[in-house]
């Protein structure tokens, strides 16, 4: 927690006499309204954020401008991300206010709605960068009143059928974010959220409070787009999933279920399973006698999770940072990737001195706040929900099965063969996009150069001629890994230079690293390129590729830091994988 | 002895306070513009906790006259 006040941080922070360091992240909003109270809140969330962030408010009243024609409008600023505020009462208000009369008359308003969906649709061809978008708030304007008792119903159709039309229509254009203004507003409630003596006098309709729910939400989304969300919910099992103590309380004994606290309970286990969906892997970490703890999997009526669920279990009476360690290892991620809950301070203390990067909540005393613990935070703000991240949970039983079978019996090359694996390598295709700039933005350990890049820079990437974007799909016969490498290669004269090459952990040592250079080969020589030159730029966290390029063959020249090898001279995928490289424009994958 | 009201002015409108007087308005300020004049109205509500009527805010166009108005209210700058 910080303990300034975001508008102090944020003054500070323009006036240099703090010193902040991080990435530079430029943001431009266009309102229909005046936008400028949102500056301070949305600056100081990207400083908490790590970034150093630079907020330009383009003039108030330009929205449609500013899509059409956003250099003229930004005096030749060049932001990363613009974002686009806009209410029905400002930018339609004649054709708003006839709707609650003459239904005939949303037929205007949809046509204005419309016009400015094909402007934003205009920008997202013009601009790389990120976009996001309001959904326009229930109007306040004057025959609009929700609390009159005649008008239930009289301004919500017109309000609905533009707010699903605008919705519709920005979900065609891909990747542009929606800003969910009315949804903010009912969570705030729009008596406190709107200060009509602003409106008057300023042109802004918002209190303070309600600009600091928009400063921060708007953060989450541009946030979201750079940075990595936390992959696991570590959780404790009694007093956190359920009320009460197993051991002690019995099956019949704990509070889970119809009536509070229990409702509690089962309501912040539905949660969870609603994270899960996203992709989030669920742990337990539980001093247990394990059989008392599976009992309630197993046998309670009100359980809501089941062990299918659950990725790892950890219940013993070993200490939690044990446990902690091994279910990162487990799944093959960093300990910064774990929330880790639990309703005892001392353990919640013990870990954040052993295991300082692993993020901890305490079970709030008042249990009513339970279910609401992790919805208010923005560990899991993940942009889009990709397949691979709804497939999370099972990739990783498949993975535990693999284990098994590795651990029973077979020689490491008899392990290998038995997995039976195939490898794809293909030109990343428009339906690929979202998942390979998810690797992008997340992937810290096996990544050379960890450049980050928004969704529509990769966009961008597979339509220049130079470039190459490639995807690598590997399943083998316990399940799909789905995809899991990515590798972009810029032509340079007679050389491809590697400008990102990385892999998820979880496909490392069974031959999936030569059989991604062999294919990478390969496609730089049918670009007609004869040398493949690669760099390493290391970071906290990429060391186990420090030696990759060493491993296979590249020779370091040290006056341009770069690791090259001829294409040629790259060994073929090993013998026991099903490879294929498939580089046309309409490659399919899986085929 | 500093002056809450002075620094906040000074903080909004990025002056140094030894540049403002009770006589400051927005015809002798360049930076005392529209846009500043909103970010003032919430920093002061912020800062003394009180809540301004749009009759008190347009009434405020000094310093000297936006202390009045406070002290109206028993805040004592």
């Amino acid at each position: 927690m910080t303990a300034i006040d975001p508008k102090t941080r944020w003054r500070q922070h323009l006036a240099g006499t703090k010193n902040e360091s991080g990435n530079v992240l430029r943001v431009a909003i266009g309102g229909s309204v005046t936008a400028e109270p949102l500056e301070p809140y949305l600056g100081a969330h990207l400083l908490d954020k790590g970034f150093s962030p630079v907020v330009t408010i383009a003039p108030f009243g330009q929205v449609h401008r500013l899509c059409l024609d956003h250099e003229s409008v930004l005096e030749g600023e060049k932001p990363d991300a613009i974002a686009v505020i806009w209410r029905l009462e400002d930018l339609f208000p004649a054709a708003l206010a006839k709707t609650l009369d003459d239904p005939a008359a949303l037929q205007e308003l949809m046509q204005g709605v419309q016009t400015l969906a094909d402007a934003v649709a205009h920008l997202r061809k013009s601009f790389a960068g990120t976009i996001v978008v309001s959904v326009p708030p229930y109007p306040a304007m004057p025959g609009f009143e929700v609390q009159e008792l005649t008008q239930y119903g009289a301004g919500m159709a017109a309000h609905a059928a533009a707010c699903a039309l605008w919705e519709g229509e920005m979900r065609k254009l891909e990747h542009v974010r929606l800003l969910d203004l009315h949804g903010l507003m009912l969570h705030r409630g729009a008596a406190q959220a709107q200060d009509a003596r602003k409106w008057y006098l300023y042109r802004q309709p918002y209190a303070e409070v309600f600009w600091q729910d928009i400063g921060r939400q708007l953060g989450r989304i541009i946030a979201a787009e750079k940075t990595s969300a936390k992959k696991c919910v570590v959780l404790d099992l009694d007093n956190t999933l359920w009320g009460g103590i197993i051991g002690e309380d019995g099956l019949e004994g704990i509070q889970l279920g119809q009536d509070f606290p229990g409702s509690a309970f089962r309501d912040f286990q539905k949660y969870l399973l609603h994270l899960k969906s996203k992709g989030v892997l669920l742990a337990v970490a539980s001093k247990n006698n394990p059989e008392d703890a599976y009992e309630v999997f197993d046998k309670h009526d009100a359980m809501i999770l089941t062990k299918r669920d659950i990725s790892v279990f950890e219940i013993h009476w070993e200490s939690k940072v044990e446990s902690l360690r091994r279910i990162a290892a487990h799944i093959n991620i960093g300990l910064d990737a774990l929330v880790f809950v639990d309703d005892n301070p001392k353990e919640i203390g013990e870990v954040r001195e052993r295991l300082p990067d692993v993020t901890c909540l305490m079970v709030p005393e008042e249990l009513a706040e339970l279910p609401g613990l992790l919805a208010a935070t923005d560990f899991f703000d993940i942009p889009v929900v990709t397949e691979e991240d709804r497939q999370r949970t099972e990739m990783i039983a498949a993975e535990t099965a693999r284990k098994q079978v590795q651990g029973d019996v077979l020689s490491e090359e008899d392990f290998r063969k038995a997995l039976e694996l195939k490898i794809d390598v293909f030109r990343a295709q428009r339906q690929h996009l979202a998942r390979i700039t998810q690797l992008i933005n997340k992937s810290n350990q096996f990544n050379l150069t960890t450049r980050r890049r928004t969704l529509a820079e990769v966009e961008a990437l597979c339509g220049n001629d130079n470039a190459l974007v490639l995807g690598m799909d590997i399943r083998d016969k316990y399940g799909d890994y789905g995809l899991v490498g990515v590798c972009i290669v810029q032509k340079d004269g007679g050389a491809c230079d590697i400008d990102t090459l990385l892999m998820s952990c979880r496909v490392l040592g069974r031959g999936a690293e030569e059989t991604f250079i062999a294919q990478i080969a390969a496609a730089a020589r049918q670009m007609g390129a004869e040398t493949l030159r690669g760099k390493y730029i290391p970071t906290p966290k990429n060391a186990m590729v420090k030696d990759l390029y060493a491993r296979f063959g590249f020779t370091h020249d040290a006056a341009g830091d770069t690791w090259t090898i001829r294409a040629e001279d790259v060994q073929p995928p090993p013998a026991h994988i099903a490879a294929s490289l498939a580089l046309d424009d309409n490659a399919n994958r899986k085929g | 002895m500093s002056d809450a009201l002075i620094d906040l002015f000074a903080e909004v409108l990025q002056v140094d306070a030894a540049e403002l007087s009770d006589d400051t308005s927005p015809d002798n300020l360049r930076q005392w513009d529209s846009l500043a004049a909103m970010h003032l109205v919430a920093a002061i509500e912020e800062k003394f906790s009180t809540r301004l009527s749009t009759k008190e805010i347009m009434k405020m166009s000094t310093i000297g006259l936006a202390r009045e108005t406070l002290k109206g209210k028993d805040i004592d700058v």
